[in-house]
């Protein structure tokens, strides 16, 4: 079993104050995070490693600026990562042509049973990468799991629709995007993660880079998106303030979360 | 000026220190580990006279003078702290208030039983919302006819879990007002109790008044006047509070110098070292430093008119004393500083609620500034 | 000179900070409340190799130097002094007496289930005589064919309640005394003769065990005496040099999380029609706070470099154990002051804290013993014998 995982990185938001009046973003402490759904996506392919035995590999969603994710993935237990990286004075990639790469770099990889990805980003709200390779790649997809599993061939996944849950399944290969929160990704084990930062050891030796230009024709990635500006969200809501009798506030309150939990 | 005390006051403190050294110390740290405070200790201070100290003959009080007083607390706070503060909100934030403030009837219906030990006072003026800023309290104070209904929540009420009366200041349409309103009242419901650092063997309520309907003749004081009741009741508990952290830092000091006489270490007494000596001399130049201030503090309230810059300089300074010599002390102790068996760790934990308890150091600062500049053509506030 | 971290250490403190968030802070407070020591924490934190971090990887180890010890007791004493504590007696001077000075059998015997949190260690030194005057220890242990018979005890022994493995020194020449006559020993607690006699109550660090020990003719093999026969006393003070610096660095993770505590209530909370923030009052306890703070860094993160490069440190590590642990009583107690009322019920973290702090001033070497430490370097430069 081959499955391949798809990761990116996110200014971590606890670092960042975000001035509306004045529409900035000031960032205070630059930190990057894994994405929190592709940290999903990882743990999922290291149970399936451990349940069934896989070949996992790593690689970057995007041209990132570092090799980051692709150590943590390797210290919390990945076979392999392959760091991607552009020309530098490329056009910035959009995921349609990132997806491009990616489907590149599958085929030189040989091919996989399944390739994970997180089904959206944090940053950008995006979910478009595991989508779009699917149909580069000409496989099923299934988007925004919450749990995986691959059985006989046969990849499976429950999806949560409203307030229900819905299992589906899909022939392999196949790509299935999952949800943030939908698993803890494990803690990295420490010596793992000393090699691989250090460079050094077994573990060094699984990091390696790649150009985008050995794997195709860089002319033909022309990305569909433009950057036009940059705006925010609308304020959030205000809460309400609860008035009368103990009682009554906590009714109102647990009405309230009722509420949301339908929503 | 008189520095000696005089055959009546030597005569008090040698009841203290009796009282202090026999009833409370050898139960003070079980008491903090319970974090209770028993009812029979009370009573017995209360035979003594401790919990009408200040209170005239007449209502069965001691008739203390100032200086008595402080003597008290200081003795009480050197055997336990928490016994000195429950003490202390009593006489000082409450039966004082009723004496100083109160109409005959409210003298003759509470004093009486308080001095007795009967009644316990709780003092509820701040609120989640006014705690350095008291006087934004908000519990609301509406008149219907003859009566007062109270609608608020008061927090860090001293005294919270034995009062039989509470001192509860309120707004009402012509401002801050002060209504005695007794335990049992409709209305009242004494609710979480703060688990403390120190202290623990006194009681920190959170008091709900929801509906809580009280004469109107409850009211101390004048339509209006409830700032000047806590302000006087402040200043009072300010040098009871001062004169507890003097006596948690005298006795601190004797334990840790008892304790380094005993203990050896390369070979000679701990004592010896002058790293000890300096934490116990410096401690001890800070205390007695103190003392003449809370002294003469507890003198000034006696004289009357306004010592309320001068409180704060004396609970600023006995709440930093206080810090500080219990810090020293515990590192004399070494490792039995910090283990709960010896007497140092409480004192410690005791003496660090100072610098909050009865308003924070910064804000003492700010009135002790106000004196300064006052007269000087700017105006100082918090 | 480069004072950035190495890509290996940022990424240690990312794992380390995502696994106190996730496994301690929960569970602070109980372990203040309930007398409880962090027992699952800490086997977490073997499996991940983190009770290992400074020692070599054919030990178990992460070899992530004395630099990721560092950081690791930061991000503890952050979150959990308690937490903290127990993992400092386990590594910083429970097992590095054995990495220090134990012999290769010996480290693979102990020190790799130790590094793998299979074994806890704890550090046997004081007796009810010996506090600050560790040579006065009283513990004897006497030559008999293959074994040494110990008898005597040890008092405030942390992790003493349910280590696997504690170092012990005891007089084994009580005529050479500290020169010469004492010498260290791995004890195994399951050894007939070792018992535990009581655990404190403490006013801090509550959850951990502070244990007094009592060895009735606890026979211990040869093989087990660490280091030389009569050497004990330098095995033990080397182990107590590198414990100093851990522990000024456990500080600074306190004073860090105080300052964080500080800032964020100084701008929550509103009296006189303003937040805290704007009081200059709290202004300047914030400033001092975070000046100190930033100086205690520094001092931290530069001895690690000096032990991480083989450079000499004992007065440095001192000055660590020492400054750390006022800087972080003083920020802490300021933290609590800017909290006020709250500052002081246990059901926020400062009350804790606040209790927790004050350990860090006596033990480990008291913080008078540091300044002799620290005075008698400085005049042995200038040709002047100090004596304690
Ligand atoms: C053990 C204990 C017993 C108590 N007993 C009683 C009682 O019996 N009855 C009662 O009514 N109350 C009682 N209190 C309440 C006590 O008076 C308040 O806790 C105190 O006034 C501080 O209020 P706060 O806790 O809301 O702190 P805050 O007012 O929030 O103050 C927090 C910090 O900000 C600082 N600060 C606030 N304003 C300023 C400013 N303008 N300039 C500079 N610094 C500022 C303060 O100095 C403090 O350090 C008790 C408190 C304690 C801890
Ligand atoms: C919670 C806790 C955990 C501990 N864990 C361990 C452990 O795991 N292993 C272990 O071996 N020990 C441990 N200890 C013991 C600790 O190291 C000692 O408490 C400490 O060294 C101080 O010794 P002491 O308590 O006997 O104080 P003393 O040595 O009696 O000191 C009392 C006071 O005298 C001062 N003093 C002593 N000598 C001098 C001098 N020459 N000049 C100036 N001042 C002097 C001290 O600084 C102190 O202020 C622990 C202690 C505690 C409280």
């Amino acid at each position: 079993m081959k499955v391949i995982v798809i990761l990116g990185r996110v200014l971590d938001p606890r670092g960042i104050v975000i001035n509306r009046r004045r529409g900035r973003i000031f960032v205070n402490r630059e930190e990057y995070l894994l994405q929190p759904a592709d940290r999903c996506a990882l743990e999922t392919a290291l149970r399936i490693k451990d349940g069934m035995g896989a070949d996992v590999t790593a690689l970057p969603r995007g041209p990132l600026p570092d090799d980051d994710v692709l150590r943590q993935a390797l210290a919390a237990g990945v076979d392999r990562a392959i760091y991607i990286v552009g020309r530098a004075d490329s056009p910035p990639y959009d995921d349609a042509a990132w997806t491009k790469v990616v489907a590149a770099a599958v085929d030189r990889l040989g091919g996989a049973d399944l390739v994970l990805t997180g089904a959206t980003t944090l940053d950008t709200g995006q979910g478009q990468l595991g989508p779009r390779l699917a149909e580069a790649m000409g496989w099923p997809q299934i988007v925004g799991a919450w749990t995986v599993e691959a059985v006989d061939g046969k990849v499976q996944a429950v999806l949560q629709t409203g307030e229900d849950y819905v299992a589906v399944e899909a022939d392999m290969p196949a790509v299935v995007t999952v949800l943030p929160g939908a698993l803890k990704l494990r803690y990295p084990d420490g010596v793992r993660l000393v090699d691989i930062y250090r460079g050094v050891g077994e573990i060094a030796a699984a990091l390696e880079q790649w150009n985008v230009a050995d794997l195709m024709d860089t002319e033909a990635l022309v990305p569909l998106l433009e950057r036009r500006g940059q705006d925010f969200p609308p304020e959030r809501e205000r809460g309400t303030r609860l008035a009368g009798t103990v009682e009554e506030m906590a009714q109102a309150a647990a009405d309230a979360l009722r509420q949301r939990l339908r929503r | 000026m008189e520095f000696a005390l005089n055959e009546e006051q030597r005569m008090f403190l040698n009841m203290f220190r009796d009282f202090a050294v026999k009833e409370i110390a050898p139960r003070a740290e079980d008491m903090d580990h319970e974090e209770t405070l028993p009812p029979d200790m009370l009573q017995k201070a209360a035979n003594q006279g401790f919990l009408g100290a200040t209170l005239p003959e007449t209502y069965f009080g001691a008739e203390l003078d100032g200086v008595s007083y402080a003597m008290l607390i200081e003795t009480l706070a050197g055997a336990s702290m928490s016994v000195a503060v429950t003490i202390a909100a009593h006489v000082s934030l409450v039966a004082m208030s009723i004496l100083e403030h109160g109409t005959e009837a409210h003298k003759e219906e509470w004093l009486m039983p308080m001095a007795a030990g009967e009644v316990l006072g709780g003092f509820a003026l701040t609120e989640p919302d006014a705690g350095s800023d008291v006087m934004a309290l908000q519990t609301r104070a509406t008149l219907e006819g003859e009566e007062v209904v109270l609608d608020g929540v008061k927090t860090w009420v001293t005294n919270g879990g034995i009062a039989g009366l509470f001192l509860v200041f309120a707004r009402g349409p012509e401002g801050v007002e002060a209504f005695l309103v007794p335990r049992d009242t409709p209305g009242l419901t004494v609710g979480y109790r703060e688990p403390t650092l120190g202290l623990r063997s006194a009681t920190f309520h959170t008091v709900y008044l929801e509906g809580c309907r009280v004469k109107l003749a409850n009211r101390l004081g004048e339509a209006g006047g409830g700032s000047v009741v806590a302000q006087r009741a402040m200043d009072r508990m300010a040098v009871a509070l001062a004169a507890a952290g003097l006596g948690v830092a005298a006795d601190a000091v004797e334990v840790a110098a008892q304790f380094a006489t005993e203990r050896v270490q390369f070979g000679v007494p701990i004592a010896q070292k002058q790293a000890i000596q300096n934490y116990v001399a410096e401690s001890f130049i800070e205390i007695e430093a103190l003392r003449y201030l809370v002294y003469r503090t507890a003198w000034l309230i006696d004289q009357g008119g306004d010592a309320s810059a001068d409180v704060a300089v004396a609970k600023a300074f006995s709440a930093r004393v206080a810090r500080t010599v219990t810090n020293r002390m515990v590192q004399v102790m070494g490792g039995y500083g910090y283990m709960e068996d010896y007497p140092m760790a409480r004192k410690y934990r005791d003496a660090r609620t100072l610098g909050i308890v009865g308003g924070p150091t910064e804000l003492q600062f700010v009135r002790v500034a106000q004196r300064i500049f006052a007269g000087r053509d700017v105006e100082i506030v918090p | 000179m480069d004072f950035t971290f190495s890509p290996e250490h940022v990424a240690l403190r990312r794992m380390i900070r995502e696994f106190v968030e996730n496994e301690v802070v929960p569970i602070a407070a109980e372990l203040d409340r309930e007398h409880k020591v962090p027992y699952e924490v800490m086997r977490k934190l073997g499996e991940l190799g983190l009770l290992g971090v400074c020692f070599p990887q054919e030990y178990g180890g992460m070899g992530a130097g004395e630099t990721g010890y560092c950081i690791l007791m930061e991000e503890l004493g952050r979150v959990c002094t308690s937490t903290a504590t127990n993992v400092g007696a386990h590594i910083g001077i429970g097992a590095m007496a054995i990495y220090l000075d134990g012999n290769e059998e010996q480290k693979r015997k102990y020190l790799t289930p130790l590094s793998r949190g299979e074994k806890f260690a704890a550090f046997g030194l004081t007796e009810p005589g010996a506090g600050s005057d560790a040579a006065a220890i009283r513990t004897r242990a006497v030559r008999e064919g293959d074994s040494w018979i110990l008898d005597g005890g040890k008092v405030f022994i942390t992790n003493g309640g349910y280590a696997d493995v504690v170092t012990v020194m005891a007089v084994t020449d009580p005529a050479l005394g500290a020169r010469g006559g004492v010498t260290a020993f791995i004890v195994e607690t399951d050894w007939e003769g070792f018992s535990v006699a009581r655990e404190e109550d403490k006013m801090g660090i509550r959850g951990t065990s502070t244990a007094e020990l009592v060895f009735e003719e606890l026979r211990v093999p040869h093989e087990n005496v660490l280091g030389k026969v009569g050497e004990g006393f330098v095995t033990f003070m080397k182990s107590l040099d590198m414990g100093r610096l851990t522990l000024g660095a456990a500080c600074l993770g306190g004073a860090q999380a105080a300052l964080e505590w500080a800032i964020r209530w100084a701008k929550t909370r509103k009296q006189f029609g303003a937040e805290l923030a704007h009081k200059q009052s709290v202004q300047w306890m914030i400033a001092n706070m975070a000046t100190e703070i930033e100086a205690l860094r520094s001092l931290v993160y530069r001895v690690a470099w000096l032990v991480d490069t083989g450079r000499p440190f004992t007065q440095l590590a001192a000055m660590c154990k020492m400054y750390g642990s006022e800087v972080a009583s003083r920020a802490i107690d300021m933290t609590l002051q800017i909290h006020g009322g709250l500052g002081l019920t246990r059901d926020f973290p400062i009350e804790r804290a606040f209790r927790d702090a004050r350990i860090a001033e006596i033990f480990e070497g008291t913080n008078e013993i540091q300044r002799i430490v620290i005075a008698s370097n400085i005049f042995r430069e200038h040709g002047v014998r100090i004596r304690p």
